[in-house]
């Protein structure tokens, strides 16, 4: 079902965690709310499940106002980071449980339950307790209990950050499948950026309260609307040169670089990948001291620094460099982002 | 030598303690149990008898057959089970509220306090209040003054007590509870309630031995034989010309049983009730 939110705002006393929220989310689409521990997020979801006030503005699913419509008449399923299994039932009544609310009959709950255990893979965990299973498996069964009932949408409250990394990116893959296969309206809520990119169809990124930039992952990633959202998405994180543009050359204390671009104070923003390494200089690179390089396997993260400029750089796996050896960058200006430049007293940003 | 000596030393203290204080805790117990079972002429043999008498049911027949202690016993049960349904009840429902729902003006915790701070007056200044009252309202010498008095009693204890157990209670679940499409009401019959079980039998158990063991308001609000409870009935055996001595032990040692076999039958919730929250996990 479509979900809109209409210039929400809430407060908790004089705080204001969420201001000025819309956001206009598809029937169908799967939309993460991403954003620092504190942006409001997780508030947002709250708010849309009904656990949570609106302070002003409004909030619809499928063109209804929901702002007064309690909780349980909502219908929607919701994953809690806890995943909040109640103890004291077992797995097959856990699942069942919003069926049993619901009041349907015996057999039919019976064959629901199977039916989405066999999905998720938890038919033998049925007669289990919560407290038996492991961290992925009450997460599995978390899943189940929200999608055995066919809900408006899914709202989704950090679900795998109590997992460990492997079966994170594992369970993942799999969200993603599942939200395929189901085509329900799925609001996703993380502080993590790489589960935001893999899994929305659409981020949206929130900072202290107020939407940063809502679009589609590659956008966010190749066209971030303003430094924060720049800053925030991408591992490792974007590189930031101040300086500013006169007649077409970049300049700051340590590099000047040819772009076309209109005059003034401006903060440079370079990707790592944009940034190439050589070991021997070639033309149009610049001199760099190598700080540290890390290894990952795939790839070698080089940090740099020129002057008191710090760099990220990604190279090759087989990149090798002494620490403070001499190595010649190319940047690529055509794929840098301008930002107005950052005051030394703004300490908001 | 000396080790071995001293390990004896060492393990033999603790159980010298422990008896010490079993000894101390069941010899009046003991002493009354005997008395129920001797005799009017062994009950005051010197020296004592302490262990060989010849056991007779007299005073037991005496006092639930010829006078009207099973009134009284009935009477003390009905009164003790309806008054700490009703204090679980009303008590559990005001614990809840208070833990979940934000009152303004942080009402939550002052009104928590008011609460607690009528147990804080000694229970006799109301004696008289309460006895005028329930005369008004035509209420002396029924079950029902009592019921009413015990739940107002237990009330605070039990708020308090369930607090504690519900604010252990993650939030979490009760939110899952209610976007599963549950009640505030039903979430908490079917996702909280179970979980504070032994928090509930626990405070059910001391409502219980508060109302079964209570003399003050009994004595004061009844009278009569149809209302009397047994503390009230077993003191009353204390007459300007004799003591029943017999008598009163046979009614004691009936009265401890009830509270005894509840008491270890809830052991398990007891402990674990007691000790909640003490230990995360």
């Amino acid at each position: 079902m479509p979900i809109r939110f209409q210039n929400v705002t809430k407060k908790f006393g004089d705080l204001s965690v969420v201001e000025d929220l819309s956001l206009e989310i598809d029937d169908g689409e799967f939309v993460v709310l991403l954003g620092p521990s504190g942006c409001g997020k997780t508030t947002t979801l709250r708010m849309l499940a009904g656990l949570e006030s609106v302070t002003s503005g409004d909030i619809y699913i499928n063109d209804e106002l929901v702002n007064d419509v309690p909780t349980q008449q909502r219908d929607l399923a919701m994953v809690f980071q806890s995943y909040a299994l109640y103890p004291h039932m077992s797995i097959a009544e856990n699942i069942a449980y919003p069926l049993r609310v619901r009041k349907l009959d015996h057999n039919e709950r019976d064959k629901r339950v199977r039916r989405v255990a066999a999905m998720l893979e938890i038919e033998p965990l049925l007669d289990r307790k919560p407290r038996q299973l492991s961290g992925g498996e009450r997460q599995r069964v978390a899943l189940a209990r929200a999608i055995v009932r066919e809900p408006r949408a899914y709202l989704m409250d950090e679900p795998l950050s109590n997992l460990d990394a492997r079966l994170r990116v594992q369970m993942r893959g799999e969200l993603k499948r599942l939200q395929h296969q189901l085509g329900t309206t799925t609001i996703y809520v993380t502080h993590d950026q790489a589960e935001a990119m893999t899994l929305a169809s659409r981020v949206a990124v929130m900072k202290k309260g107020r939407l940063q930039q809502f679009d589609t992952p590659l956008n966010i990633y190749n066209h971030p609307a303003n430094r924060f959202v720049a800053e925030f998405v991408g591992s490792p994180s974007m590189n930031f040169i101040d300086g500013k543009i006169e007649r077409g050359m970049f300049v700051s204390e340590e590099i000047r670089l040819a772009v076309d671009r209109p005059d003034g104070n401006v903060s440079m923003g370079i990707r790592p990948e944009h940034i190439h390494v050589f070991t021997q200089p070639q033309d149009g690179t610049i001199p760099a001291k190598v700080y540290v390089t890390e290894l990952m396997g795939n790839e070698t993260f080089v940090f740099l620094s020129i002057g008191a400029q710090k760099l990220i750089a990604r190279a090759a796996a087989d990149f090798r460099a002494e620490e403070e050896s001499t190595v010649w960058l190319r940047i690529e200006t055509d794929k840098a982002h301008f930002f107005p430049k950052r005051q030394s007293t703004d300490y908001t940003e | 030598m000396r080790d071995r000596r001293r390990g004896i030393f060492k393990r033999g203290l603790p159980v010298l303690a422990l008896g010490v204080a079993l000894l101390a805790a069941l010899a009046p117990v003991y002493w009354m149990i005997t008395i129920s079972l001797k005799t009017e002429v062994d009950e005051f043999a010197s020296p004592p008898k302490w262990f060989v008498f010849t056991p007779t049911l007299q005073h037991y027949y005496d006092a639930f057959v010829t006078r009207s202690f099973g009134q009284y016993l009935l009477t003390s049960a009905i009164v003790a089970l309806v008054s700490t349904a009703c204090a679980l009840v009303i008590g559990t429902l005001a614990a809840y509220a208070l833990t979940r729902f934000h009152l303004p003006y942080n009402l939550g915790r002052k009104l928590s306090l008011w609460i607690l701070s009528t147990r804080m007056f000694p229970a006799i200044v109301t004696a008289v209040p309460l006895f005028l009252m329930m005369r008004d309202l035509r209420l002396l010498n029924t079950k029902a003054a009592l019921i009413v008095v015990y739940t107002a009693f237990n009330l605070p204890f039990v708020v308090w007590m369930m607090r504690g157990f519900f604010a252990e209670v993650p939030r979490d679940l009760e939110e899952a509870a209610l976007v599963d499409g549950d009640s505030r009401l039903g979430a908490l019959v079917r996702v909280v309630l179970p979980l504070v079980t032994p928090g509930l039998a626990a405070t059910a158990v001391f409502c219980l031995i508060v109302c079964w063991n209570e003399f003050l308001f009994a004595l004061v609000l009844t009278q009569t034989d149809a209302a009397m409870t047994l503390p009230v009935g077993i003191a009353g055996r204390v007459t300007q010309y004799e003591i029943k001595w017999g008598v009163m032990s046979a009614a004691g040692a009936v009265a401890m049983m009830p509270i005894l076999v509840f008491a270890l039958a809830m052991q398990r919730y007891l402990v674990r009730g007691l000790s909640l929250g003490a230990v995360k996990g």
